[in-house]
């Protein structure tokens, strides 16, 4: 709240997640294609294999071309994104991390003069020279990667930088080694899948033996990636862990996504780089492309779902909200620094609706992505209000604390309230099953499940009946100082009523 | 009535001292203002001699757009480089400052990206096709120069609006999408023919250091290149006084009167119009000397100190603005001295790096000359 909000037609998050992929997916190209170029001129040259060598030479300038302009400016587009979305955040990182970055940028100057170097001085220098560059441009380029790494893993696992505020302790985060092996084997697997884009360009014979020896980088990588990723996997946060585990089923999503991408990647280079280079043709490296991007967007995409409801791990919220800021919002209220609505006092729904912009748009779009429509389907203002005051208790523990008062929960309730409108539909015997379902899930179903394992409510309501349950629904709040009041439409709790008994009847059935 | 909100600064102390901090920024923008004026300054003078080297009677204009196409791409990579680097300094004591009118000028600010992509991978289409299809090459470069005359009126719209936070509250309101630019603001077409302007004139000056050494194996074509270098020169340190003017007369009252009042600013000032006066007089009078070498040279290195003592003159102004508003001056520090250390290390490291490496071209390249000359 102390910055505006930059008001973006979706959730601005998803602009950082767009940059952000399409330039790592460049950017570990261009380490591990350092590597790629480096070592077969090294081959070229140890077997005067003149064909390898001017394959190498062609693959140095669509190397330049590709990482010097789009994965350097990609990466700066990352810098100006995260700043318009999350200065608070951005601001944070800067001044931990300032000299961290100074460090990279040393790297990442002598990567691009040694980038220039290598790919248009091949006429010029000696081939020890030359070498010597590559290799040059291979280190700074991976030394890069092991500053940033330190930044990037600390947002998860920021460790005992929370107590110490110490440089070291926050960069040697527990999870700094398992990202830097996992992501120095994409490294590795992706020079193979860029180096194929080139590969069946070539005429000759020499074609079929850089198709093959792109798909041996292919599959190097691919076999070692299961084993890096299981022990970045391993250092996740018990929170993190706990999501995969079933409490938020979507971060299930990535997780075969890039198992799928990379397994077909595997089975595409072995069959079409391998066993017959001959079919390797751009279809299918077009294909391999696709998997190997899906495989980069898969993790990147997982790595940020499994750190909700962070942005920097116990210390900055997704929706840039400091921790330490959330105890004075909720006692003095929001007071947010920017406002477009002219009268908030008079306009409770305006207000509501900036409260929106301010603390949920960064995540959520209104009928969009992480809609919130679908979310509030059927819920009244005071409901909302009510849900509000817990809503780091959510099923999955994943939103952050609300940082408001009662009034502004009250505005922001009455806003979400607008969004899906009370049911109008009057409830027969034909839908009262569906309409129970519905009910269900936008009014329980965000803490609790039926014969789940998040807050099952089986213990309370097996073997009871519809009238049973309806006559507790009155009296929810008293059960626990987190249940909100019931305060659907009689019609609704019967449905809802009727809806628990059955499902749990049908579930104690089938445990019979 | 305006409403005055400035984002409070963030909670954690500076890294470093305040004045390593700015020293560094300084520097870095010294240096990236260098390039840019080159990537920029370079590709006008590209795209105009080429223009004007379709006609068989300007071979001058024809040679110089071709020995200088490949370069562009290569001020483009430093001009970015060190603007990351810059960008980096200026976040870490003014973020406050510059995450706020970044936002408000959002659409524009992201933009930057979509056209420096565009305007690099133009100016690498012009350098491989300039010879193959000239005609399409320079219509790309056209397209090229536009897109980093774009991006620079968009630094300048977010450097001035970041010293005007009085403007925000408004513009937030009346475009929270970042749909805003900053029309508002009195000095932004000065300040922004003056950037232009100067980035031609900078560039001129590297120009006619160039000819200089080209004098030494093309005595005609050398000697054009000084000649007609030197000349752009002075015209565009007589615009400069103009811009100049005009940007400060445009300024507050108040922050235009401390250039001359305070005793710093004043010198910087003084001392940079001086330069700037005694480059141009040492570039004609180099250009039509016997042996223009020392004088070329000399004028070279003054337009280079006027470039540096404006970006000193800058900072001032800046800090004039902000001085009823923010001053870094409060902000808490705590030194991370054994990284800075590190930082220091690898920054000999990486500059001795980039000395091998320039160096082995350079020598190959002369190599490779007296083998053409000896053929």
């Amino acid at each position: 709240m102390n910055y505006p909000v930059w008001q973006t037609l979706f959730p601005a998050g998803l602009l950082i997640a767009v940059v952000a992929v399409v330039h790592v997916f460049v950017s570990h190209f261009a380490i591990g294609g350092g590597a790629f170029l480096v070592l077969t001129e090294s081959t070229a040259y140890r077997r005067n294999d003149l064909g390898l060598l001017q394959y190498v030479k062609r693959h140095s300038k669509f190397f330049a071309l590709l990482t010097l302009v789009f994965g350097a400016v990609t990466g700066v587009g990352i810098w100006f994104t995260i700043g318009l979305v999350s200065p608070e955040a951005t601001s944070s990182l800067i001044h931990t991390f300032v000299w961290g970055w100074a460090i990279e940028w040393v790297f990442f100057f002598v990567e691009i003069t040694a980038a220039i170097i290598y790919a248009y001085n091949w006429d010029r220098l000696d081939r020890k020279t030359h070498l010597t560059i590559g290799w040059i441009y291979f280190i700074a380029a991976f030394m890069s990667l092991v500053v940033i790494n330190g930044i990037i893993t600390y947002m998860l696992t920021p460790g005992a930088w929370l107590q110490t505020k110490n440089f070291w302790d926050g960069f040697f985060n527990p999870t700094y080694w398992p990202s830097l092996a996992m992501r120095s084997v994409i490294c590795v697997l992706l020079a193979g899948v860029f180096g194929l884009i080139t590969a069946v360009r070539e005429r000759g014979e020499v074609r079929d033996r850089v198709v093959r020896l792109a798909g041996m980088w292919i599959v190097a990588g691919s076999v070692l990636l299961p084993l890096t990723a299981w022990w970045y996997y391993a250092k996740f946060p018990v929170f993190a862990k706990a999501y995969m585990a079933g409490a938020l089923p979507a971060a299930q999503h990535p997780v075969r996504g890039g198992i799928t991408c990379a397994a077909l990647g595997l089975l595409f280079a072995l069959v079409f780089a391998i066993w017959k280079p001959r079919l390797m043709r751009a279809p299918l490296v077009v294909f391999m492309m696709i998997f190997a991007f899906g495989l980069m967007a898969s993790g990147e995409y997982l790595r940020e779902f499994v750190r909700k409801p962070w942005v920097i791990t116990g210390y900055i919220y997704a929706n840039d909200l400091r921790t330490e800021a959330i105890d004075s919002h909720i006692a003095n209220g929001a007071q947010p620094k920017w406002l477009t609505v002219a009268n908030p006092e008079e306009d409770q729904v305006g207000y509501g609706r900036e409260l929106f912009t301010i603390q949920c748009s960064k995540c959520h779009s209104v009928d969009g992505y992480r809609g919130m429509t679908k979310r509030v389907r059927g819920w009244d203002a005071t409901f909302a209000a009510n849900m509000l005051a817990h809503l780091d208790q959510l099923r999955g523990n994943a939103m952050p604390r609300f940082a408001g008062n009662a009034a502004d929960r009250q505005a922001l309730g009455a806003y979400l309230a607008t969004l899906s409108p009370a049911r109008a539909e009057t409830i027969t015997d034909a839908n009262r099953a569906e309409i129970g379902k519905q009910v269900f899930v936008t009014r329980c179903g965000a803490c609790h499940t039926l014969g789940g394992t998040v807050r099952p409510l089986d213990a309370a309501f097996t073997g009871a009946s519809p009238e049973q349950v309806r006559d507790m629904l009155p009296v929810l709040e008293s059960m626990s100082p987190n249940m909100p009041p019931w305060t659907g439409t009689d019609a609704e709790a019967q449905a809802l009523s009727t809806y628990i008994s059955s499902i749990l009847s049908e579930n104690a059935g089938a445990a019979k | 009535m305006t409403i005055l909100t400035i984002p409070t600064p963030d909670p954690m102390p500076l890294p470093a001292p305040l004045w390593l901090l700015h020293t560094l920024l300084l520097l870095v923008l010294f240096l990236h203002l260098l390039a840019m004026n080159c990537a920029l300054g370079g590709g006008l003078t590209v795209f105009l001699n080429a223009l004007r080297g379709r006609s068989e009677r300007h071979p001058f204009s024809r040679q110089l757009a071709t020995e200088l196409a490949p370069m562009l791409p290569i001020f483009v990579a430093f001009t970015i480089t060190l603007g990351v680097a810059a960008l980096l300094f200026v976040q870490v004591i003014y973020g406050n400052l510059l995450y706020t009118s970044s936002i408000l000028l959002g659409a524009a600010w992201m933009s930057v990206i979509l056209l420096v992509i565009v305007g690099y991978y133009g100016y690498y289409y012009f350098s491989h096709h300039a010879e193959k299809s000239p005609r399409s090459a320079v219509a790309v470069l056209a397209v090229a120069v536009l897109c980093f005359l774009c991006i620079a009126f968009v630094l300048v719209n977010n450097m001035s609006l970041m010293l005007t936070p009085n403007r925000w509250q408004q513009m937030y309101r009346a475009h929270p999408g970042g749909f805003n630019l900053n029309f508002g603001e009195p000095t932004l077409v000065s300040r922004y023919l003056h950037m232009l302007i100067g980035a031609i004139g900078v560039f001129t000056a590297v120009l006619a250091h160039l000819g200089v050494r080209k004098m030494r194996t093309q005595p005609e074509y050398g000697a054009w290149l000084v000649r007609r270098s030197s000349v752009i020169f002075a015209l565009t340190t007589g615009i400069q006084f103009i811009t100049g003017t005009w940007f400060v007369m445009a300024m507050p009252r108040d922050i235009a009167m401390s250039l001359f009042r305070e005793p710093l600013p004043g010198i910087v000032f003084g001392v940079s119009v001086i330069l700037s006066l005694v480059a141009m007089v040492l570039l004609l009078i180099g250009s039509t000397a016997v042996k223009p070498g020392p004088l070329v040279h000399a004028g070279f290195l003054c337009a280079l100190l006027t470039l540096a003592l404006m970006v000193g003159l800058r900072h001032m102004v800046r800090t004039a603005y902000l001085a009823p508003h923010f001053d870094p001056v409060t902000l808490p520090v705590n030194s991370q001295t054994g990284v800075i250390l590190l930082f220091f290390v690898s920054f000999v490291a990486g500059l001795a790096t980039v000395g091998y490496m320039v160096a082995k071209v350079a020598r190959a390249s002369v190599t490779a000359a007296r083998a053409a000359g000896a053929d």
